[in-house]
């Protein structure tokens, strides 16, 4: 944080102020998050997009102010491990957060008395409190006028209404976060005479609960005028979404729709990437003399890197699908419509966006697991999440559709059988996911179905700037990847594939690429290459495809890299096909060691397809599937369990191809 | 969310929010239960005497959407059966 800004004024030099936002799920804590401390947040229109807390700096009139954004809470009795940080932030026991000053409480206008629920519960832990009235847009649209003053006067804290996404009522939230941070906390609640006129049957929290509400139904007599319902906008398009009929065959056309446009939309816009790799390697062959500083660049770098960014804009139209999605308020609905079905094979509902999320990166998917309440159905989620096609996948898919999959039009017309295999990979993952949820539920994790209770947001526009940032995000992440992770790996797979040098075999009539071969087949990869081909030639795949899927250990998309170097540095000439890219000619002319059968046919494309589609080959999902269980059972379980499954599904995807295709 | 012995739980005295219609609505009396969830029903505002409408189902039947207090909330038929309601 910039402190040179400081002024004479001596309050500039002091600790900051801290400030929690706390509140209800989804109702803009992290808009107004971002608004305040000018720090990007994931925003989304379903409860639990926040799950951990997320400290920011701002300035404001000379103070600093350290801001936190919580997870939502529907109460300071937490259901879930996501509820609980924001209990534990408020009353200063979370590790690394500082207790804070002033507490935001963020309520949602359209939906205000349940919002007092939670600040009737936050007033009385005793801090200096004020509430932000979000969404006011949306309230006033649907007809709800709220008396400010009035609810500030009975409420004895002060009341600011925003629109974060306008920025509006920013500043003034910002004094009057200054002015709470030197004023007396409001007064507690009543709540007692309410309590006494509870049934007195009901356990202690249950009465607590009744009567805040009976307090609540009081205290905003008078404040709230709804004028008489008309049928919002909202509500007509929910009458089909959720629909038992359309709502399901909607969201069937959706899904599938999103799969055909990632093909045909970014189609263009990567023959444009691809040619520019390609004028980077033959410039940097142009350049340079032949040698091994070449040979890396070009046979190393250009081949690992290159064949990997030409995918960017796939990834990019994927995410812009998914932040539209998390921006409507479409997901909440899906999750609706699927409970029952997932309820069946032992999950619920609420499994549903960690497992839609973990098709954009089973990362965030696996930590937003922490919104289910029930460790045993959290835990089952985890499990199953990285079995979902996330967007590493996507480019291994892509590469081999385009390469091998016949282009022809299947069923309609506009149908066509590249993106059907591209939908039945996502699908692969699915129903697996399904069966080992089944398994699982029955046998080491039994138990009882877990209740569901879960809000359904009303339908807002996603914010323009959330989709681009969330896609920005994506893309840079990506490249990043590959710019890194892909270029190390591609490095250590260049250096042990073209080392130790041997002397080139001698003779008359040896080739260019009888050389290139034998030094590949002498190096160390070559070498240990051999020792697995028997492992992986009963899924079809020669020793250097395996050497690639092995290391591709950290990251999926790395496979493409180590594909492309391998079969660079071997004896495969790429030889010269229109509109297709480096990689995909490499890999088209490749053949099995000193014969010219080709190594990669539709079963062998298909088999390495479903091989990824259920490995575990991703570094990084281990590691946060042992951070949120907490133990490094799980992380082992789950390589375990993908692995086996991935090789039997290979193997079998395989043999069952070559039994069809000949 | 009544003490054991309050009521006879598995015979609930009224009809349950379950039993009610697709598109009718109907008036909170009780909760029943002493557990996590029907603490939870109770703080999102299913409290006696507030007013429910039963606005869909999913495609199998459940969860039912609700509207209450002005929101909409998704429940399970067994959520549904603890809480008793007056037509
Ligand atoms: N129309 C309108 N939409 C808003 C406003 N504030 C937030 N939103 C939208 O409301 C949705 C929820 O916003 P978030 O900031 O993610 O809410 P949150 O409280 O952080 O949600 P959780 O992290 O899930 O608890 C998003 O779709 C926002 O774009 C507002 O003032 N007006
Ligand atoms: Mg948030």
């Amino acid at each position: 944080m910039p402190h040179a800004a400081a002024t004479s004024s001596s309050a500039a030099s002091a600790a900051p102020v801290v400030v929690a936002l706390v509140g209800n799920p989804n109702t803009g804590k992290s808009t107004l998050f971002t608004a305040l401390a000018g720090i990007p947040t994931r925003i989304g229109n379903y409860p639990g997009v926040t799950v951990e807390e997320k400290v920011g700096r701002f300035r404001h009139r000379d103070h600093t102010i350290e801001l936190i954004d919580l997870p939502g809470a529907y109460s300071l009795v937490p259901k879930s491990p996501d509820e609980e940080v924001a209990v534990r932030v408020l009353h200063g026991e979370m590790n690394g957060v500082a207790k804070p000053d002033v507490v935001v409480v963020v309520a949602d206008a359209t939906n205000l008395v349940r919002n007092l629920y939670l600040a009737s519960q936050v007033i009385e832990v005793g801090l200096p409190t004020i509430i932000a009235l979000t969404l006011t847009d949306l309230a006033a649209r649907k007809g709800i006028t709220i008396d400010m003053e009035q609810l500030a006067a009975r409420l004895g804290c002060p009341v600011v209404p925003v629109v974060a996404p306008a920025r509006q009522g920013i500043d003034q939230l910002g004094d009057a976060i200054l002015a709470a941070a030197t004023a007396a906390p409001p007064p507690r609640p009543d709540i007692a005479p309410h309590l006494a006129a509870v049934d007195s049957s009901y356990t202690p929290p249950a009465r607590d609960a009744i009567a805040r509400y009976a307090w609540i139904d009081r205290l905003v007599e008078g404040v709230i005028v709804r004028r008489p319902p008309l049928p919002t906008v909202s509500e007509r398009i929910d009458k089909v979404l959720t629909h038992r009929l359309w709502g399901t065959i909607i969201f069937a056309a959706t899904m599938l729709a999103i799969f055909s446009s990632i093909f045909w939309l970014a189609a263009p816009l990567m023959d444009l990437i691809s040619g520019a790799v390609d004028a980077v390697a033959g410039w940097v062959e142009g350049a340079l003399p032949e040698g091994a500083i070449r040979s890396l660049l070009v046979d190393g770098v250009l081949a690992g890197v290159g064949g990997v960014v030409v995918f960017l804009p796939q990834i990019a139209l994927l995410f812009l699908f998914v932040a539209v999605l998390e921006g409507c308020g479409y997901l909440a609905r899906a999750a609706y419509l699927m409970d029952r079905l997932l309820v069946g094979v032992g999950l619920s509902g609420k499994s549903f966006i960690p497992l839609l999320s973990s098709f954009a990166c089973a990362i965030p998917g696996i930590m937003a697991a922490r919104t289910i309440e029930n460790r045993r159905d959290r835990l089952l989620t985890i499990l199953v999440a990285p079995l979902m096609s996330c967007s590493a996948r996507l480019p291994v898919y892509l590469l081999l559709t385009a390469a091998f999959v016949p282009n022809v039009a299947v069923g309609f017309g506009w149908l066509r059988l590249p993106a059907v295999v591209l939908a039945a990979m996502y699908a692969v993952g699915v129903v697996v996911a399904a069966i080992v949820a089944l398994v699982l539920s029955r046998t080491i994790f039994r138990g009882p179905p877990q209740p569901f209770v879960m809000e359904l947001p009303g339908w807002r526009w996603p914010q323009v700037g959330v989709v681009l940032e969330r896609v920005r995000e994506a893309a840079v992440s990506f490249l990043k990847n590959a710019g890194t992770l892909i270029v190390a790996v591609s490095i250590v797979v260049w250096a042990l594939g073209s080392y130790p040098k041997v002397p080139p075999p001698e003779g008359p009539n040896v080739t260019e690429a009888e050389i290139r071969g034998e030094a590949l087949r002498q190096s160390f990869l070559g070498r240990a290459g051999h020792l697995i081909e028997p492992l992986v030639k009963p899924l079809g795949w020669d020793w250097r495809i395996g050497c690639a899927a092995i290391a591709s250990f950290p990251a999926r998309e790395v496979v493409l890299g180590t594909l492309g170097v391998i079969y660079n540095l071997g004896d495969v000439d790429p030889g010269e096909e229109e509109g297709a890219t480096q990689l995909i000619r490499l890999l088209k002319n490749a053949t099995w060691d000193g014969t010219d059968r080709k190594v990669f046919t539709l079963p062998v494309a298909l088999s390495i397809m479903v091989f990824f589609a259920l490995c575990a080959q991703c570094a990084s999902t281990l590691v946060i599937i042992g951070k949120e269980t907490g133990s490094w059972i799980w992380p082992t379980v789950t390589f375990v369990y993908m692995t086996v499954l991935a090789w039997l599904g290979a193997f079998a995807t395989y043999q069952i191809g070559t039994m069809i295709l000949g | 969310m009544k003490l054991q012995g309050a009521s006879p739980r598995d015979v609930p005295p009224m009809p349950s929010l379950d039993s009610i219609p697709v598109g009718s609505s109907a008036r909170v009396t009780e909760v029943t239960g002493a557990d996590a969830t029907s603490l939870r029903l109770l703080e999102m505002g299913l409290t006696p005497g507030v007013e429910v409408q039963i606005v869909g189902t999913a495609p199998l039947g459940c969860p039912v959407e609700l509207l209450v207090r002005g929101y909409h909330l998704s429940i399970r038929r067994n959520e549904a059966a603890r809480i008793a309601v007056s037509a």
